[in-house]
């Protein structure tokens, strides 16, 4: 009889048998969990309430707290998503295998219905966190659209706050002008109600405005690379900037505000969706091996017959697009917009994320996005020391994988859904 | 394995058993939303001291006494980066998260106004002790602020160098990417051209966030003919300015607004800022009352003048205990006792604070004098004038 396998072994073997599925039914077992019995767990275990991101704020507020934080952590989340995920497997993974039978629309419509279950229950508990995981997936579609070119086409672009600025300012002037009243109508022209129904066209028209800005950058890029399209593009990023600050009737630096409040978990869960779905097409498309092959070499890609300039167009084209879909969310979500935003500041957090997530994945992309965003909020009360410990980490992160955590790395939704266990108990 | 996991549960069962039990009498929770990091870290710095110099004096009498009963008191302070979605994130943090009842701050603008908007929706009191965009308030009745603001700013400075001079001419260098120092030479150019008629304004020239050479719209001013040169720009900008302006051969006077009310100022400027003049909210040099033993005990304690925002931050930390006095009592449940402070601060009647006497009567921006300050010969600032609406 051979001798029982440590249990950590056991464990984790038993834990790569886990699809997709049974991880996100544990997540949303632990958050429906929380919801109904957080408060008073977290009286008992002396938590004044439910902690807001995981315990961390509390923990490093009150170091005392750390244990109670911690425990509290651990049997909302840990335990019930462990116990839920491993116990179901054997179910999930049938159904699993059973949902990848039907058209694959069917079983991605699944786990995202699952997700934004868990992401809306999580939410629910506060509008702290609510907002928290708005900022977090715009920061999403800002870090994919900027991989599109930094990444995959390998050139250094620094204009995105300059496209999100301009998608931003669209659709705020469509908006207030449409819905608030005292503005460039002076009454409102059209009921509010007919807001969320307009919302994606005003969206969609930002970043039609920022793919247009995207051409000013677009064909120097022609003859440039490197260095010299970063300048270009920092100066563009510094066009939009001022352009927008001499406007009097975008109320020039004092900001636009009184946005109405169009943008609800829902939509931005949608369009992060939406944009996630089709940057992922698109890098996996012909254009897309394109990108790579003008990044790798342009002269051989132009022998190879592609045509590297339809290519880089395209490619600053449709990231621009969502990076100003991505600035008209942001401008709902805060309800104010200011130039100040879309500085220099705004384009080292994007370049951060993109850069510590890796670089040509998408994968990476919502790694680095959720983590850096995640990290900046939780490590809030440090004040000043967390400007030494982000950095910190990415140059850890520079020195140790070069090309960022995830690289090079596509996203298969089939490999990502399928049952990890097949009927027989074979993997 | 199992040992260290018993091991680990006792501790954490021994230490949860000294840690809890601890927030069950009731707490008055104050939030301060500031800029600790970021661009303007010397207006966190100073919100936070302000603050912490009140919690001292609350602390000593041992909480706020509220109708019959004493509250102990917490601050919550956050810092909000300079960033307008991180004020946004903070107010909601603190409104939804730490149950705030108040909150005091942001600062700047930028960060008041999208913040004002969250303040208000949730239905919370908050008090920006320095923002002067008239956005922070408007439309929003949670929402108080300290200062004056730039509308009553702007003719303030025109009508004291039109009486103190009898100036004609003026001209005005200031930021056009900055909403402070923009909206402010546009205010003082209409209140001048009120009074001396159109193109009074001889020279009315801009320039870019973080530009350090002034010499050709200087020379262009020069050339105009202008008496007197209003610049209401921050203190790095006024020292180049004033400083460039002595070389290029301008002899007259010039004008500040209250954002040259720091004590870097004068270190950056040196000699070439001694008798200019600026309009402030509270002079440092030569203050009498509680005013001089606020700035002595803020020296004390942290080695430094305390400029213009320290001193307005200690004065909405003061409106706030009085509003929350004015109450008459908090019924715990939190959503009525904002309620309440709102009404109270709404109807706060000449309060005495550190930066001038302040009337709210109804409405959300205080009415307030403005303070002239010369800068003297010995680089301090002092008192010349005061201005009442």
């Amino acid at each position: 009889m051979p001798p029982p396998a440590p249990i950590s072994r056991t464990f984790r073997a038993r834990c790569s048998r886990v699809p997709l599925l049974g991880w996100l039914s544990g997540a949303l077992a632990a958050v429906v969990l929380e919801r109904f019995v957080g408060t008073p767990l977290a009286l008992a275990v002396g938590l004044p309430k439910i902690p807001a991101l995981f315990g961390i704020d509390i923990m490093l507020k009150k170091p005392l707290l750390i244990p109670n934080a911690v425990l509290y952590t651990v049997l909302i989340y840990l335990l019930p998503i462990a116990a839920v995920a491993l116990s179901t497997a054997f179910l999930t993974n049938r159904l699993a295998g059973g949902l990848m039978k039907l058209p694959v629309a069917v079983p991605v419509a699944v786990h995202l219905g699952l997700l934004y279950a868990a992401l809306h229950f999580w939410a629910d508990v506060s509008d702290y966190r609510s907002l928290v995981l708005k900022l977090t997936m715009i920061a999403i579609m800002l870090t994919l659209s900027l991989n599109v070119i930094n990444g995959y086409m390998g050139e250094f672009s620094c204009s995105h706050p300059g496209f999100m600025a301009l998608g931003a300012y669209c659709a705020s002037v469509v908006t207030v002008g449409l819905f608030v009243d005292g503005n460039y109508f002076g009454i409102a022209l059209l009921p509010g109600e007919t807001g969320p129904f307009l919302f994606p066209i005003d969206l969609v028209a930002g970043g039609l405005l920022a793919a247009f800005g995207a051409l000013f950058v677009a064909i120097p890029s022609f003859r440039t690379r490197g260095d010299y399209l970063a300048i270009i593009s920092l100066a563009f990023l510094f066009i939009v900037k001022s352009l927008i600050e001499n406007f009097e009737f975008v109320r020039g630096p004092r900001g636009m505000s009184g946005q109405p409040d169009l943008a609800g978990l829902p939509t931005v869960f949608s369009w992060a969706v939406l944009c996630v779905w089709s940057i992922n097409n698109f890098v996996r498309s012909t254009v897309g091996k394109a990108m790579n092959a003008v990044r790798d070499n342009e002269m051989a890609a132009e022998a190879m017959t592609v045509d590297t300039r339809r290519t880089k167009i395209v490619a600053f084209l449709f990231a621009a697009f969502w990076a100003g879909v991505a600035g008209g969310l942001f401008a709902h979500v805060l309800r104010y917009v200011n130039p100040g935003t879309f500085g220099i500041q705004n384009l080292a957090e994007v370049l951060a994320m993109v850069y510590f997530g890796g670089l040509n994945s998408v994968y990476g992309s919502i790694v680095g996005a959720v983590s850096i965003s995640l990290l900046g909020e939780a490590l809030r009360p440090l004040e000043i020391f967390k400007w030494i410990i982000i950095p910190l980490l990415l140059i850890l992160v520079m020195i140790y994988r070069p090309t960022g955590l995830i690289a090079f790395k596509d996203l298969e939704v089939a490999t990502l859904l399928r049952p990890k266990q097949g009927p027989d108990g074979e993997r | 394995m199992r040992k260290g996991m018993l091991f680990g549960v006792c501790i954490l069962v021994g230490v949860m058993a000294f840690s809890t039990g601890w927030a069950k009498e009731p707490t008055i929770k104050i939030g301060i939303n500031a800029p600790i990091t970021g661009d303007i870290p010397k207006v966190g710095e100073g919100t936070k001291f302000a603050a912490q110099l009140w919690l001292e004096d609350v602390k000593a009498a041992g909480g706020i006494a509220v109708g019959k009963k004493k509250y102990p008191v917490e601050l919550v302070i956050e810092d909000n980066e300079s960033k307008a979605e991180s004020a946004v994130k903070v107010t909601t943090k603190m409104i939804t998260e730490d149950d705030i009842l108040v909150m005091v701050g942001p600062q700047a603008s930028k960060q008041a106004v999208p913040a004002a908007g969250i303040a208000n929706n949730y239905k919370t009191p908050m008090i920006t002790p320095w923002s002067t965009n008239p956005d922070s308030t408007k439309d929003k009745p949670y929402v108080f602020r300290a200062c004056f603001l730039d509308p009553f700013q702007g003719p303030v400075v025109a009508n004291f160098i039109s009486n103190e001079f009898k100036f004609k001419k003026a001209a005005v260098l200031y930021d056009v990417a900055s909403d402070y120092p923009k909206g402010l030479a546009e205010f003082f150019k209409k209140a001048w051209e009120d009074t001396h008629g159109k193109g009074s304004v001889v020279a009315y020239e801009s320039f870019t966030t973080k530009d350090t050479d002034f010499s050709s719209q200087l020379t262009k001013i020069i050339n105009s003919g202008a008496q007197v040169l209003f610049t209401p720009q921050y203190y790095n900008e006024v020292a180049l300015i004033v400083q460039q302006a002595h070389q290029l051969g301008w002899k007259k006077p010039i004008v500040g607004s209250d954002s040259w009310g720091s004590a870097e100022t004068v270190k950056l400027c040196g000699k070439d800022c001694y008798g200019a003049f600026f309009s402030t909210h509270y002079a440092a040099a030569g203050a009498t009352g509680d005013t001089k033993k606020f700035i002595d005990r803020y020296k004390a304690k942290h080695g430094y003048v305390p400029d213009d925002v320290a001193a307005l931050t200690w004065d909405a930390m003061m409106l706030v205990q009085k509003a929350i006095q004015g109450t008459g009592g908090l019924t715990g449940d939190l959503k009525k006792d904002r309620d309440n402070v709102r009404t109270a601060l709404s109807q706060v009647k000449k309060f005495k604070g550190i930066t001038g006497e302040m009337t709210f009567a109804g409405k959300n921006d205080p009415s307030k004098c403005a303070v002239i300050v010369k800068i003297s010969d010995t680089g301090e600032f002092t008192f010349y004038k005061s201005v009442c609406p």
